[in-house]
């Protein structure tokens, strides 16, 4: 079993090596949104035209205690991006199935568990290894001039655990949402109508991009439930002093949550591979 | 004798109505390479499918190398070697990587990897191309790559389904010799389905012929064709002469007459040798013949015969099928029979 999981691993890692336009397009959506979107909807550009001085406490109410804009959006980015970067790992089960690949692996000795749990954890470096770049990359605008990540919280190494945790157990989940519809579905125009009904609800009931001192009550409510409004809570809390005054729970409570989600869609995603898996009747 | 592959009563139904394979009962010798002949959706594959443990039958057993197939489809797939119609390689994968993979997958000992993976390449006689992706491999050599894919773990039994399809009569025989080497070094049992008559002709041992699901002959290729009753030599007389049938009839060794369009089959176990009786027999009743031909039983008219309705060999010509025929035949040095 180790094996296998191994050998099928290495082989979806070498696959998504040797696909650079994969990857330079995964990240190219993160970058526009934060060289542009991030750079353009700063909102604390309202002062300037506020007759009256707008007290800070507002923005810190507004961003649930992150200093602007920016930093309170790029955390949420970093949650998003789990989604976008995890959107083709279904549709590669299905070209493979087009293409007598995942015929080859399933007639083999290979368990349904291990062909699942290859294009889990392959699945999952990609989104993993784009947040910290989204990150990264936020701090360093901040660092050039522009609107960037203000860190204003002493982040320990729990801290730092609880970041790290919450970003692998988003992007493990969103991989098995997306293996689970890429085992189920068999047209990929079929997946990408599925995953397009998938990713903007998702994204726009989070709290990924939206001030959430503005939200409506109701959406407030649907958005504390969003697996990437979860992630993101984590990493605020974190990531800004005080913040965890702006929230009813810890971070622990966000995390727990979260590895509910993924705890969940990995059990579907695992019914549904040993369900395609599966000599078939 | 204990059979490598034993089928009792198999059936698969889909969607409720469609009978796939109905109640197919057959058995493969230990070694033996068994043809599985049939024309598309015959119910070939579906059969293949059943036996590797991929589909679960309606009904039925299958023993596999001693093994229940639908009891333990996992235990079936580690002893089995599979070769599909299609191209199941990896195509971001070099052929060395595909055939490293195929070897973690099927439990080929680590230290055996590097030795076992070298061997196929060089017998695959990919050996130059082996660090390059797959996709870029010709038909021919993606084959022989599946091949490799296929019998990295030394099966005892190869299931080859339709494994030559796409490929040039070059390619064919290339293909068809490295089986022949595999059996004749590993004794391997060889079940292959194929539409390529001229394939079972000379690779199989024995032979089923099944269409719409069902076997409607089975034995070794030349058991088939004796039942026919043996050659069939088709004369053509200059002119319409009743008293001709029955002079046929009388010469000793002749089975049977019919007339049909101004000429006459005649059908006999040793066609050559009557000839001289049978132009002597058309002279004596008084009339020239226009031309004599004779024709050696065939797959083609075994088929005919068993199914009642010609074989359905899609986009293949006739000189096509010579060509290839004449290829196959020079590769393996044999002439057909």
């Amino acid at each position: 079993m180790i094996r296998e999981l191994s050998a099928l691993t290495k082989r979806e890692l070498l696959r998504l090596g040797r696909n650079p336009q994969a990857i330079a397009t995964s990240l190219l959506l993160p970058i526009l949104y934060l060289v542009l979107f991030g750079q353009a909807f700063n909102l604390n550009n309202i002062t300037k035209l506020s007759p009256y001085p707008v007290p800070p406490s507002v923005f810190l109410e507004l961003y649930r205690g992150a200093p602007s804009y920016f930093s309170y959006f790029s955390a949420g980015m970093t949650g998003f991006v789990a989604v976008t970067a995890t959107l083709f790992i279904g549709a590669n089960v299905i070209f493979d199935r087009l293409f007598g690949t995942l015929k080859r692996t399933a007639a083999s000795p290979a368990t349904p568990t291990a062909i699942f749990g290859a294009r889990l954890l392959a699945g999952s470096v990609q989104p993993i290894g784009l947040a910290f770049l989204v990150l990264g990359l936020s701090l360093l605008l901040g660092h050039i001039g522009l609107n960037g990540l203000d860190i204003t919280a002493s982040v320990g190494v729990l801290g730092a655990a609880e970041i790290v945790g919450a970003i692998v157990i988003l992007s493990v989940m969103f991989a098995s949402l997306f293996i689970a519809i890429g085992f189920s579905l068999e047209q990929p125009q079929t997946y990408f109508a599925a995953v397009n009904a998938i990713n903007l609800p998702v994204l726009l009931t989070s709290a990924a991009l939206y001030p959430w001192g503005i939200l409506p009550v109701w959406l407030k409510n649907v958005a504390s439930y969003n697996p990437i409004t979860l992630a993101v809570n984590v990493l605020r809390e974190n990531l800004f002093a005080g913040a965890s005054s702006y929230y009813p729970y810890g971070p622990g409570v966000y995390l727990l949550g979260l590895f509910g989600w993924a705890a969940a869609m990995f059990l579907i995603a695992t019914l549904l591979a040993r369900r395609a898996l599966s000599p078939r009747r | 004798m204990t059979e490598s592959i034993q089928v009792e009563g198999l059936a698969k139904t889909f969607n409720g109505t469609v009978r796939a394979v109905d109640n197919i009962s057959f058995s493969v010798h230990p070694g033996e390479a068994f043809g599985f002949l049939g024309p598309n959706g015959a119910g070939k594959t579906t059969t293949v499918n059943l036996l590797t443990g991929q589909l679960a039958p309606t009904a039925g057993h299958a023993v596999v190398d001693g093994v229940d197939v639908f009891r333990h489809p996992a235990e079936i797939k580690r002893r089995i070697g599979l070769v599909f119609q299609e191209s199941t390689a990896d195509s971001d994968l070099t052929g060395r990587e595909n055939l490293e993979l195929a070897a973690a997958l099927f439990g080929v000992p680590r230290r055996e990897v590097r030795d076992r993976v070298e061997a196929l390449l060089e017998r695959m006689q990919i050996g130059d191309a082996a660090d390059r992706l797959a996709r870029t491999y010709s038909g021919g050599m993606r084959r022989r790559l599946e091949l490799g894919v296929g019998i990295i773990h030394s099966p005892r039994v190869l299931f080859l389904d339709e494994p030559t399809l796409g490929l040039d009569p070059q390619g064919r025989a290339g293909f068809w010799r490295y089986v022949q080497e595999l059996r004749k070094d590993h004794g391997m049992t060889v079940f292959v389905t194929t539409h390529y008559l001229d394939e079972v002709d000379l690779i199989c041992d024995r032979l089923a012929i099944i269409d719409h699901g069902h076997i409607v002959a089975s034995g070794t290729s030349s058991e088939l064709k004796d039942r026919l009753g043996g050659d069939v030599v088709t004369i053509r007389t200059e002119r319409p002469e009743p008293a001709v049938e029955t002079a046929l009839r009388a010469v000793p060794g002749v089975l049977s007459v019919s007339a049909q369009d101004g000429s006459y089959r005649i059908k006999a176990p040793k066609g050559e040798q009557l000839i001289p009786a049978i132009v002597q027999a058309c002279v004596q009743s008084g009339v020239g013949l226009s031309s004599v031909s004779l024709k050696r039983p065939s797959l083609d008219e075994v088929f005919l015969e068993f199914t009642g309705h010609e074989y359905r060999e899609d986009g293949v010509t006739p000189t096509d099928r010579a060509v290839r025929v004449s290829q196959v035949s020079q590769a393996f040095g044999r002439s057909r029979r």
